[in-house]
């Protein structure tokens, strides 16, 4: 079973003005992604690279087409079903990191804890978390006192939390510095070499280059690395 | 989610919006803040009210009708075989008749009282009760002591209050309380009135014993052994076995209308006058508590609006995090959960800040009634009357406000489109 299924998906945007045509973002996408894979997306800012992350991650279930992520139909499912997924089956790293402010890194890493049925030892993988990715010293500190690569690295942990085997990341790199950046791709690939299913959206050919898959959104499609459009696998 | 991690997640929004959500807080604080005050002023004045017109819920006073035939045509009275009826009665539990002292006397006080030379005259209105009826109130015996025996009375605590806030300080007399009382004797002139033509032949000296303080002696003027004045009025030529009321006892609350009715079918009636009274002033207290209420409930009705006002902007400004709980796993419900933990424990803040808001006022408003008023009949040592269930009502108020107030906010926050939250700047 793939981890990832799409067929002809689209998504529309209404005019932003009354007379001009919809936003046709997403024009019939197809995608396959196996267990395992490491799989970067690339294109322009404003391409629907995002977009295609918030409905693989099931965040926005208004398109076209069909979606299963792990095996699960992304517009069939309830809400609370859909919820249960995010929580247990994906983690999601973000461009802008996306940490609670009121909250510790450690209380950050621990938020999925916080809802449904909880994650099981929840604390010890928590503090884990942020062993692994080099901040167990900065369990207690908010994340105004963090610097930018620290609190990617915070966001990171979080995703890895209930340990899911899909991590979907939207430009992760995009506000780090080269060498905090070089640190966040590493244990992606390290990650990837522990069976997890990768899916990063990026403009960054360093963060491309380490995937085992390179594809390209361009008006609407979805093609493999400068050549013709994906087909279905 | 559970209950421990909502809280604690709702805790950390708590402190970093403190200002906005203290201004709710207070806004809650200010509506059930007056809400507790009025309720606990309304329940001390209604104290007040009972305590000057003490009232049973099951005891009724039975008089002869005022305008009766039978009473015209010299039919209508109470006798011992009326109330051998009025015990009989369904309902009735029990039935004390009482008898005026129906010649006059007069106390005549000439020394030494409490320290001050004293020199008074008064004409005496007694009535006679059974002292079952005055039972533990009396601290020595209230029976007839027989001819030449101090004659025990009781009084009305009442009478005495009205002594000590308006007779003594006028005549620059003591101050009494019931244990300087009890015991104490005063002479009386039976058959003397200060009526030259009223006096009757062969006046008798002899004097009355204070035994007690009753709430079940007369108002107006002091109460003795049935059988003694019995024994007087028949010694005067007086009618001495016609009563001049029943106090009857029903079985219950409930049973006092059927006992009317009882009363009514033997052509007597129920004087309730005082419980008129009481009624009416009561019904005036609850009534302008009920309005005051009503004005706390709208002070409450606004900062419910002002906690809707806060919390969306509160959700407004946390859009791009709701779109983050959703990411992580948080259902609709569970965003809605947040902001309404949010709530409750605004509310729960404010409904505390407010009871102790009510009392403070209340302390403050007793002591300005303390130093401020004069010292009238029946003034209480406080006018208010604070009751768990008031805090209880006046937290669990500023609750629902709160909670009514954020219930839309967080309908909102929980329709949020999680994909557009978390692309919202």
């Amino acid at each position: 079973m793939s981890a990832i299924d799409l067929r002809g998906i689209t998504k529309r945007y209404p005019p932003r003005e009354p007379g001009l045509p919809p936003l046709e973002l997403l024009r019939g996408v197809d995608l396959m992604v196996g267990r395992g894979e490491f799989v970067a997306v690339e294109g322009q800012s404003g391409s629907g690279k995002s977009t295609l992350l918030h409905l693989l991650g099931g965040l926005d279930r208004d398109f076209g087409g069909a979606a299963r992520v792990l095996g699960c139909d992304v517009r069939a499912v309830t809400d609370a079903e859909l919820a249960a997924l995010r929580h247990t089956q994906i983690g999601f790293v973000f461009q802008s990191f996306n940490l609670l402010p009121a909250l510790t890194a450690l209380e950050n890493v621990l938020l999925p804890d916080f809802f449904g049925d909880g994650v099981p030892d929840a604390e010890r993988r928590a503090r884990e978390a942020l062993d692994r990715v080099g901040l167990s010293d900065k369990a207690g500190a908010r994340p105004a006192a963090l610097s930018g690569g620290e609190r990617q690295r915070v966001a990171i942990a979080r995703a890895l939390l209930a340990r899911p085997p899909l991590l979907l990341a939207d430009e992760p790199t995009g506000n780090l510095d080269a060498s905090t950046g070089e640190g966040v791709i590493d244990l992606f690939r390290q990650l990837h070499r522990e069976g997890m299913t990768l899916l990063i959206v990026t403009h960054e050919a360093r963060v491309s280059h380490a995937a085992t898959r390179i594809l390209v959104l361009r008006e609407g499609v979805l093609r493999a690395d400068g050549a013709e459009a994906m087909e279905t696998e | 989610m559970r209950t421990g991690k909502l809280i604690r997640l709702a805790r950390g929004n708590l402190v970093r919006e403190l200002g906005a959500l203290a201004v709710s807080a207070g806004g809650v604080a200010l509506g059930t803040g007056c809400l507790v005050f009025f309720l606990a002023l309304g329940t001390g004045l209604q104290g007040v009210v009972n305590e000057v017109f003490p009232v049973s819920t099951r005891e009724v006073e039975v008089v002869v009708p005022q305008v009766a035939l039978g009473s015209l045509l010299g039919e209508q009275k109470i006798d011992d075989a009326t109330v051998a009826k009025l015990r009989a009665v369904r309902g009735v539990a029990a039935a004390y008749p009482k008898m005026q002292l129906r010649i006059p006397a007069v106390s005549r006080y000439n020394g030494l009282f409490f320290g001050r030379e004293v020199r008074m005259g008064l004409e005496v209105v007694a009535t006679g009760l059974m002292p079952e009826l005055v039972g533990p109130d009396a601290r020595m015996p209230f029976e007839d002591p027989g001819e030449g025996q101090p004659i025990p009375v009781v009084g009305n605590r009442r009478l005495l209050e009205l002594y000590n806030k308006v007779f003594a300080p006028q005549r620059n007399l003591p101050r009494l309380t019931d244990s300087m009382l009890i015991g104490f004797q005063i002479p009386l002139e039976l058959g003397r009135s200060f009526v030259t033509s009223r006096t009757l032949p062969n006046p008798q000296e002899t004097s009355m014993q204070l035994v007690g303080f009753s709430e079940r002696a007369t108002l107006a003027g002091v109460s003795m052994p049935l059988a003694a004045i019995q024994r007087i009025n028949r010694k005067y030529g007086a009618d001495a076995d016609t009563y001049s009321s029943v106090l009857v006892r029903a079985q219950s609350a409930d049973d006092v209308t059927d006992v009317a009715a009882g009363v009514r079918k033997l052509g007597l009636e129920i004087d309730d006058a005082e419980r008129r009274y009481a009624v009416q002033i009561g019904a005036a207290v609850e009534l302008v508590t009920l309005a005051l209420s009503l004005l706390a409930a709208l002070i409450t009705g606004l900062a419910a609006v002002n906690t809707m006002q806060a919390f969306y902007a509160s959700v407004r400004e946390r859009t791009r995090e709701i779109g983050i709980l959703r990411a992580v796993g948080a259902t609709r419900g569970d965003v809605a959960a947040v902001v309404l933990a949010e709530a409750a424990a605004t509310g729960l803040a404010g409904g505390v800040v407010g009871v102790l808001l009510a009392r403070i006022a209340a302390a403050l408003l007793d002591r300005l009634a303390r130093t401020g008023l004069p010292d009238f009949p029946f003034k209480p040592p406080t006018f208010f009357s604070f009751h768990a269930e008031h805090v209880a009502l006046g937290v669990g108020v500023a609750l629902l406000a709160a909670l009514l107030g954020a219930l839309i906010p967080a309908r909102a926050a929980a329709r949020l489109d999680p994909a557009k939250a978390l692309t919202e700047s």
